[in-house]
């Protein structure tokens, strides 16, 4: 080593010697050693609001820092950085945001601590029913839901006063309500009923709807998967029948939740089914079916009034098994989801807390009078089947869509897509 | 320090070693480790033992219906559009080869539609194609021409041949691109020969051009075929493999199995698939290119 080097490198060592007996006398006696926590999730929905998250839960908490590991928006990203972390049990981040169709899978793996000992039942109820059925497996809880969105029925108020026709409950009411509007109408640019039916998770979340409200549910009580049942058959069938009918376009099967949004706004269909974050654009100033649209809960077959039909998305909170704060980190978890954090979050970014009673707050209500609908949609809404399908549900969700799309193409009959997709998706759970 | 002369060997060694380990490091060490995988039962799974399973992987994915049709599908997406994409870049590069005002505009035109990325092209073109407000229909049905809808990307096999247009609109240029360097490198003197030899257009093309051109078209063949063979973003932001998996490509397939339901070992199974057919490819085509070139 030279002479200048020897030099270099003893200023390097005599800089860290100081650097550290420095940050060895800052540390002050405590009664009790302040934690930190890190909290995951991507800011491309809520994260206006999640800096007061923090400062304000640390000012209650003088005890515990959380730091923000703001993850990609993109969810598939997000899943396989969460996935590469749980697999090598990394004890970071402390508490996760998941998609409302993960936890099944975290779950499955062990990559979700189950919180019943954090949270009281009666704490448990608080939440959206339909959303805790994503974090509930064998009766255990394993997470939280933050915010949620769902899939609602919009309609064409002005069309249906002026034929004095009420709003459709069921979907045999909705297919002759579009029908004889589109008639009356007689516009060839007119179509009854448009939603996102290309080859895509909306598609199968769109079949559920339907499903569920024949009266089927996809896992039965022996958690076997019950897919080629006459729920489905129903299901499948109205489906083709909207397209081979008219009712909806034949190009419903390349849509997506936008192009669905586009043909709506211009005044070109009467009834569409897409997600609630439509609801501003088609509201704007510059849409043409400002002021001339209601939304309501997805219609149920007749004779099925008790069906769940309003399919739920939205972000669950999960605690990290391999964390060495979980208490804190459920702490941190009551906190946010609490009806003073949530009413922030919806002024802030207009996403709606996953609560109960939110529709009940003056506040909230007078921000978004469309809470009022929103929240009684929620009541009747429930979630995909991940939570039963666990690690297995994007390769289900994946066949459903193949086989429903097949059946939608004319490619099979409803019955033959249904029993290929009956076996298809056991032998997918059966691995 | 004692100071010692390099023999020129080493010197070079040195040279190349960071771009050798690079090379290793990113290429062949991830391409063995993918073939172990294809190998083995690797999952992220609870309660999982990694095991050799020898080529089951392989064997479950050859009797899956929906992995045979997606091979069918870039098969015949890669032998289609590189047809048509080296005949429209082939007349593309003749006329650029020619010598004519605002020549720098139009060679920047055609390539316009290479520079764009895929991904974006296939956004514009999901908004072309849409049946009921898209540029297509309103133009067809305007002129008078049809007065149905044509379902552009939700018909079997419509959707298919759509999504070769938007390969083929795309890579014309690139081929063309590649074909003009050829045509460039032809001495002019030999067409003048020809021409006093008094040999036509056709006959200069076919007994001059082509046969000197040849190493280009194999060169731009063997690029476009290895590219379409690994079709992705194309079948990703148009149709996501739809309808009903008409338009689903071996790398679609293969990304599913990786990034959506972490299925390594088949995921990497499809990859091994993929990886010997594009070296087969390839090998035939070097193979041509050296018996031409000898």
């Amino acid at each position: 080593m030279s002479r200048s080097g020897k030099w270099v490198a003893f200023a390097i060592f005599a800089f860290a010697a100081v650097s550290v007996a420095m940050a060895g006398g800052k540390q002050e006696p405590a009664m009790q050693k302040p934690v930190s926590i890190q909290f995951a999730i991507s800011p491309r929905e809520v994260g206006k609001v999640i800096p007061d998250y923090i400062s304000g839960f640390e000012k209650e908490n003088p005890n515990i820092k959380v730091d923000w590991l703001q993850v990609p928006g993109v969810p598939d990203e997000q899943h396989t950085l969460y996935v590469t972390n749980m697999a090598s049990q990394a004890d970071k981040p402390d508490v996760l945001a998941v998609d409302v169709i993960w936890p099944g899978e975290f779950i499955a793996n062990g990559w979700a601590a189950p919180i019943n000992d954090s949270f009281s039942s009666s704490e448990l109820s608080q939440y959206l029913p339909g959303m805790m059925n994503s974090v509930t497996v064998d009766g255990k809880a394993y997470g939280v839901p933050l915010y949620t969105n769902a899939i609602h029925l919009f309609y064409r108020k002005d069309l249906l006063d002026k034929y004095g026709l009420s709003v459709p409950k069921t979907w045999e009411e909705l297919a002759s309500t579009a029908k004889e509007i589109v008639q009356k109408e007689n516009n060839p640019d007119l179509v009854g009923y448009i939603s996102m039916w290309a080859q895509i998770e909306g598609l199968f979340m769109n079949y559920l709807q339907f499903f569920w409200g024949a009266g089927g549910h996809f896992f039965d009580n022996a958690g076997k998967a019950s897919i080629d049942t006459p729920a489905g058959v129903k299901a499948l069938k109205t489906m083709v029948g909207f397209v081979k009918d008219g009712l909806a376009p034949q190009s419903i099967i390349t849509y997506k939740p936008n192009d669905a949004m586009a043909l709506f706004r211009q005044g070109r269909a009467v009834f569409m089914v897409v997600q609630d974050f439509v609801w501003p654009m088609l509201n704007a100033a510059d849409s043409p079916v400002n002021g001339k649209v209601g939304m309501t809960r997805v219609p149920y077959f007749a004779g099925h009034p008790d069906a769940s039909t309003v399919c739920m998305g939205g972000w669950i909170l999960i605690v990290n098994p391999y964390s060495t704060h979980k208490a804190e980190a459920a702490r941190f978890i009551k906190y946010i989801t609490s009806e003073k954090a949530g009413l922030e979050m919806a002024v802030q970014t207009g996403s709606m807390p996953a609560r109960n009673g939110m529709d009940a707050n003056a506040q909230l209500l007078q921000q978004y009078p469309i809470a009022k609908q929103l929240y009684a949609d929620f009541a009747v809404g429930d979630v995909r089947p991940s939570a039963q399908a666990g690690a297995r549900y994007p390769e289900l969700s994946h066949e459903m869509q193949l086989e429903i799309h097949s059946a939608l193409a004319g490619e099979k009959t409803p019955e033959q897509a249904l029993a290929d997709a009956q076996k298809n998706v056991t032998k997918i759970l059966g691995k | 320090m004692v100071q010692r002369k390099l023999n020129d060997s080493t010197y070079g060694l040195l040279l190349v070693a960071p771009v050798f380990i690079i090379v290793v490091g990113i290429l062949f060490l991830p391409t063995l480790y993918t073939i172990g995988l294809s190998l083995s039962n690797f999952s992220f799974l609870k309660g999982h033992t990694l095991r050799f399973v020898g080529f089951t992987n392989f064997v479950s994915i050859f009797s899956d219906s929906e992995f045979v049709s997606s091979l069918a599908n870039t098969v015949v997406f890669t032998v289609v559009t590189v047809f048509l994409e080296l005949s429209i870049g082939l007349v593309l590069a003749l006329i650029l080869n020619r010598s004519f005002a605002f020549m720098g505009l139009l060679r920047t035109t055609i390539l316009f539609p290479w520079a764009l990325p895929t991904a974006l092209n296939a956004i514009i073109w999901r908004w072309l194609f849409n049946p009921d407000f898209g540029f297509f229909n309103t133009i067809l049905i305007q002129l008078g021409l049809t007065s149905v809808k044509t379902n552009w990307l939700g018909e079997i096999p419509l959707s298919m041949y759509s999504m070769m247009t938007v390969a083929i609109w795309k890579t014309s240029s690139f081929m063309a691109l590649i074909l003009l360097t050829g045509l460039q490198t032809i001495p002019g003197d030999l067409y003048e020969a020809a021409e006093i030899d008094g040999a036509g257009w056709f006959s200069r093309l076919r007994k001059i051009t082509l046969p000197l051109l040849v190493p280009s078209i194999l060169l731009a063949l063997l690029f476009r075929s290895m590219d379409a063979f690994r079709a992705f973003e194309l079948p990703f932001a148009l149709t996501e493999g739809g309808p009903a998996g008409s338009t689903q490509t071996l790398s679609l397939f293969g990304y599913r199995q990786f990034f959506q339901f972490l299925k390594f070992d088949t995921g990497s199974a499809v990859s091994v698939v993929q990886f010997v057919l594009i070296l087969l490819l390839g090998t035939f085509y070097l193979r041509i290119f050296r018996t031409e070139n000898e």
